[in-house]
């Protein structure tokens, strides 16, 4: 009897197993298919696109879909340890900055965020009541002593072996001690639904663009690690019209612009222009370097000009 | 997931740029500006060195010189700086234009110097029909080849890389090619680092000899990726010759999480600090375990005093 209802069992799940694999092979067949047909359909809505080779070329919206990653433990696991041999440094050169905020714009657009919610924010400066002002982008400074990763009670924010600071949204609690503890307040809370939050809903979370965002959850600015695990440049540096950032390894030492593509030694711009790092009194050795706000190549127009927002 | 960035990037690209919107107006130049001569001549090595600073600075909306590749910005594209009716006007135009700037065109009156301005008004100049612009010809004279060769060789005593051009004349001998400028690049995460100097030009014997950045790291045993290139495509096509050279500074790569540190997550936490909180948690949790035991001997104690 007992043998019996083994065997019926092992037959069972031979058949499952059978079964589950012929609908496997079906369900694809019919995905390839359903691709085919929306090939074929006519064209409903095209979207422009400029090919590498700077064509722009139109492309139906039905042959648009996200691109499957890898699964979550992989993603954890890599994001963890980050890009050996790397030590990634971004120079930010404030003479070049006029406000454009496409920064902004594409940071934004890379990590599912609001208009209102910075991981790079574009600030008006005046450093004393008879100094000029200036435009100053401000993402996080990727400490090499970070305080926000010393209070952080659940492991879930951490530094790599490429010096990026991230957050495992998997592990956060939103207890906000590392926002608190961020002397340059480069971090976020998400207190509503993320945007597109539906949109988002089925994609496997990736560590290193901190998306899908996750309500009740801390975000911050991640040097766009899963770019630079492609050899791109993070989203804000390439998308500048200015010329502003430089981004590069510091083992190497050279920066490359996000703008022109021109490479230089990173010592030589930070020696030559007189680079400093915010609050370096505070020790926490930030990885982003500023060039002072001299030779401006635009004038500022900001509203620091007005009298009524001076004060 | 890598796709879907890719598209809103570019789309985002072509949003943000197709915004920005010309005013179309006429570009009128002040007469005094016009007339500004341009201090440097049309040689072979400013025409080189302004190309080099277009493809940084302009070329990005205004595509290569005479191939009308410029980015299709609305309503007003950006003009093609090699064509005929853009170099009618004075060198003083440009120049005034350049600074200026109009429009979705920035002003570089700060961006470039003002030699940077001038090369560039000297390359594109080079493409200017009615200004017999012969000297480019004239300066080098390197006879018609086929099968040009670049060869390198690194000098690791002197830290130095020595590059030789030569092409195969008609008649069938092998001859150096003279006055042709190579670009020396050293293969970054992002980019090529450029260590050709300013005057990377081969000699009578074809030859070139760069010294090498003293200073540049490479990887452990110091080996860079080099790129010797003839910068000018429009001489013989595009000549490349990589190579892997034991010149750059070797370099361990720093690993912050090699240290114990405050800031590391658990595993990398200081020694003392797990000590002391392990040692804290230990001697709270014993005192409470010694006062639960004496509660416990107490009905024993009343027992045996009874």
């Amino acid at each position: 009897m007992k043998e019996e209802t083994s065997n019926n069992s092992r037959r069972k799940f031979l058949k499952s197993v059978g079964l589950s694999v012929g609908a496997a092979g079906v369900v694809s067949g019919f995905s390839l298919l359903g691709a085919a047909k929306a090939a074929a359909q006519e064209p409903g809505e095209t979207v422009n696109l400029l090919t590498q080779d700077g064509q722009l070329v139109k492309v139906d919206k039905n042959q648009l879909r996200p691109t499957v990653s890898e699964p979550l433990t992989e993603l954890q696991k890599r994001g963890r340890e980050g890009i050996a041999g790397k030590s990634f440094v971004m120079v930010i050169d404030l003479s070049k900055c006029r406000n454009a905020r496409k920064c902004m714009d594409a940071c934004q657009n890379h990590h599912q965020l609001r208009t209102d919610q910075h991981h790079i924010n574009v600030l008006q400066m005046q450093d004393a009541e008879h100094t000029a002002p200036y435009f100053m982008p401000k993402p996080c400074q990727h400490c090499d002593n970070p305080p926000c990763t010393k209070v952080c009670p659940v492991d879930a924010t951490f530094k790599r072996q490429d010096g990026i600071v991230l957050i495992d949204n998997e592990r956060c609690i939103g207890c906000r001690f590392c926002i608190a503890a961020c002397p340059y307040s480069a971090r976020i809370f998400q207190w509503t639904e993320p945007k597109d939050a539906e949109k988002y809903k089925n994609l496997t979370y990736n560590i290193e663009s901190n998306v899908p965002q996750k309500k009740g959850t801390v975000s911050k600015c991640l040097f766009s690690a899963d770019r630079l695990r492609e050899d791109k440049l993070p989203s804000c540096v390439s998308s500048c019209p200015n010329g502003v950032y430089y981004f590069g390894d510091r083992n190497e030492d050279a920066v490359t612009n996000g703008t022109s593509g021109e490479t230089v030694r990173f010592t030589k711009l930070i020696k030559e222009n007189a680079g400093y790092t915010l609050m370096e009194e505070l020790g926490t050795k930030p990885r982003v370097y500023y060039l002072p706000p001299k030779n401006r190549a635009f004038e500022f127009n900001g509203d620091l000009l007005n009298e009524e927002n001076l004060h | 997931m890598k796709n879907i960035i890719k598209i809103t990037a570019s789309l985002f690209l072509i949003f943000t740029l197709s915004v920005s919107v010309v005013s179309a107006q006429s570009w009128s130049v002040p007469n005094l500006s016009k007339k500004k001569q341009n201090p440097y001549d049309t040689s072979t090595k400013n025409i080189s060195s302004g190309k080099k600073i277009y493809n940084i600075n302009c070329k990005s909306c205004h595509g290569d010189a005479t191939m009308r590749n410029m980015l299709p910005l609305q309503p007003v594209a950006p003009s093609d700086l090699g064509s005929q009716a853009f170099l009618m006007q004075t060198d003083g135009e440009i120049y005034y234009k350049v600074n200026k700037g109009n429009g979705a065109m920035p002003t570089f009156k700060k961006t470039l110097n003002d030699e940077s301005k001038w090369m560039v008004i000297t390359y594109l100049r080079s493409f200017d029909k009615n200004k017999k612009v012969s000297k480019k010809i004239a300066e080098v004279k390197n006879p018609e080849v086929s099968d040009v060769k670049l060869l390198l060789d690194i000098n690791k005593e002197t830290k130095s890389v020595s590059a030789n051009l030569t092409g195969v004349t008609k008649k069938g001998a092998r001859v150096a090619l003279q006055g042709i400028e190579l670009s020396f690049k050293v293969k970054r995460s992002f980019g090529y680092l450029d260590i050709s100097g300013n005057d990377a030009y081969t000699n009578e014997q074809g030859m070139i000899e760069i010294p090498f950045p003293s200073d540049l790291p490479g990887d452990r045993e110091g080996h860079v990726n080099l790129l010797v290139k003839v910068t000018d495509d429009a001489y013989y096509g595009e000549i490349t010759v990589d190579r892997i050279a034991t010149l750059g500074v070797p370099t361990d790569p720093e690993n912050p999480l090699d240290e114990r540190a405050m800031w590391g997550t658990r595993a990398n936490a200081p020694i003392w600090i797990i000590v002391s909180y392990v040692g804290g948690v230990l001697s709270i949790w014993s005192i409470i375990f010694l006062v639960l035991f004496q509660l416990i001997k107490l009905p024993k104690l009343a027992k045996t005093e009874e």
